[in-house]
């Protein structure tokens, strides 16, 4: 007799099948190891590069390299743990498994537990290829940072994991017609965050909104712990209040997105 | 000992149509249930809903005691879906995607199931093979194993054998009987193809336009319409269906 399991046991038993069958799809799809090593070393050394350059023009010495390393990296955090989390469940509607899961004990709360703890496998991937590659190139430790990076990546992989739970409800709501917004809304965050540049360094009018972003608070805080400050808890304390709000929008998002998905019967789009 | 479903007044429309008008259906343990109709009649609808993947606008649906939506993921424990039409996972060897639903189903290790499935199908020898690499009739084996790793009192099937060659067919048909006999599974499953479900099957229930219009057992369902078998019952609701909507457009 096969023995079976319930309440929590079985909680995390189904969270690990899910982590384990994309951790499969990574094994045995080229193409995913694009996100997970093959961008981050084209990031790297692209603003790695580009950083000598400035640095070189404005006799700026380290600064700049720095700068925009340190930003590549922390940006590579946010991307990692939103591309992992709307990737891994676009893999399910391009293998039409969507239903196959939907009739399962697998409850919404564990599928998603189970895709970000294989995102952490693959954010963990990503961030010691660009730290090696930062270190081997450009002579950047990311130990610069010091105890401070814990916090700041925490908070920028809520960031990611709560977009990526947008770009899912919309996919949901609006079909696979919405797997764009997994790149194309990042790439609006990008700019607006202040990734490399202060926000000041933005047109005026996108400035009230640069502010408003919690990530914005959050490359700004590194910025300032690599030019050997102490980490400006006020402004990491607006980032996390900033996070839980965009973090409980995009639960909240998910859940009515599930519930139009079940009441229209989306379902059918996907078999 | 009540029915392991019970199903009550379930509505659904969509904008254009009324998919599922007020369908009651109940399955006791271990009966075997044949939920038919002509395409479109609101049989993949109402299974939809029977699993909680769809909402109802209307009516309750109760899994082995465990009302939805509110305990969807309970009732699931109990049930057992496949269907023709899905097939596997492209980057997963046959025994990766059982295991990993043999675990979804909360079997702590699920190789004993899986290899106990693979053999009451008789493809035992498919279990490293990708899901890619298998007939459209292995896949149809491997969904319904997938589907009875947990032993679920009921196994909830759609369309298990179209485009099945016969001899694939009957495979997939023995097996289900054996696996109803060993373990008292009860079976609700849609199919076009009558002859099967004279087989397989000691109920049948006709939807047409979103509602039951006979239920009952085949012989008796055949007779209370004036016909030898199911598959006129078929031909007669479909054909009624057509007036219908040849009425309707003129």
């Amino acid at each position: 007799m096969t023995e079976e399991i319930q309440g929590w046991q079985a909680s995390w038993l189904r969270i690990r099948a899910v982590a384990r069958r994309h951790a499969y799809v990574l094994q045995r799809a080229p193409q995913r190891w694009f996100d997970v090593v093959f961008w981050p070393i084209v990031d790297t050394i692209l603003f790695g590069a580009l950083g000598v350059q400035l640095a070189r023009a404005s006799d700026g010495g380290h600064a700049a390299i720095g700068a925009l390393l340190a930003g590549i990296l922390l940006f590579h955090v946010v991307f990692q743990a939103e591309i992992s989390l709307s990737t891994g469940f676009m893999e399910e509607t391009w293998d039409r498994n969507l239903l196959n899961l939907l009739v399962t004990p697998l409850r919404e709360s564990e599928y998603i537990g189970g895709v970000v703890l294989f995102g952490l496998g693959k954010l963990a991937m990503a961030i010691t290829t660009v730290s090696i590659v930062a270190f081997a190139l450009f002579a950047f430790h990311v130990t610069d940072f010091g105890p401070a990076l814990i916090p700041l990546v925490a908070v920028l992989l809520v960031i990611g994991w709560s977009v990526g739970l947008i770009v899912i409800g919309l996919i949901l709501r609006v079909g696979q017609g919405a797997e764009i917004l997994a790149w194309g809304l990042l790439a609006i965050v990008m700019p607006l965050s202040g990734v490399f540049y202060a926000v000041n360094a933005l047109p005026g009018s996108l400035q009230p909104v640069a502010r408003l972003l919690p990530t914005t608070r959050v490359f700004a805080a590194g910025r300032t712990v690599l030019a050997g400050h102490a980490l400006p808890w006020g402004q990491l304390a607006w980032a996390v209040a900033g996070t839980l709000v965009v973090a409980a929008v995009a639960v909240l998002w998910l859940r009515q997105s599930l519930a139009v998905f079940r009441a229209r019967g989306f379902i059918s789009r996907h078999v | 000992m009540g029915p392991i479903l019970r199903a009550r007044g379930l509505v659904k429309r969509y904008p254009r149509t009324v998919a599922v008008a007020g369908v009651d259906l109940s399955v006791d343990p271990g009966e075997r249930v044949g939920l038919l109709g002509p395409n479109g009649a609101g049989k993949t609808t109402t299974l939809m809903m029977l699993l909680g993947v769809v909402t109802p606008d209307a009516g309750t649906v109760e899994v082995a005691g465990f009302s939805l939506p509110r305990h969807r993921s309970d009732a699931a424990r109990h049930v057992g879906f496949a269907a023709g039409y899905l097939p596997l996972p492209e980057r997963l060897r046959v025994r990766e995607f059982l295991t990993m639903f043999g675990r979804l189903y909360g079997l702590a290790d699920p190789s004993r199931a899986v290899a106990l499935g693979l053999d009451r199908f008789g493809i035992s020898d498919l279990a490293d093979n990708m899901g890619t690499e298998l007939s459209s009739g292995q896949r149809t084996l491997v969904g319904i194993i997938k589907a009875t790793l947990h032993r679920p009192a009921l196994l909830v099937l759609d369309e298990p054998t179209a485009s099945l060659d016969p001899d694939v067919a009957m495979r997939v048909r023995t097996g289900l009987e054996r696996l109803c006999a060993d373990e008292g599974t009860a079976l609700l499953v849609t199919s076009h193809d009558m002859l099967e479900v004279e087989r397989l099957c000691e109920r049948v229930v006709f939807i047409s336009h979103g509602v039951v219009v006979a239920d009952g057992e085949p012989g008796e369902v055949a007779s209370r319409f004036g016909v030898e078998g199911l598959e006129e019952v078929f031909l007669h609701l479909a054909a009624e269906r057509e007036r219908q909507r040849a009425g309707g457009t003129a």
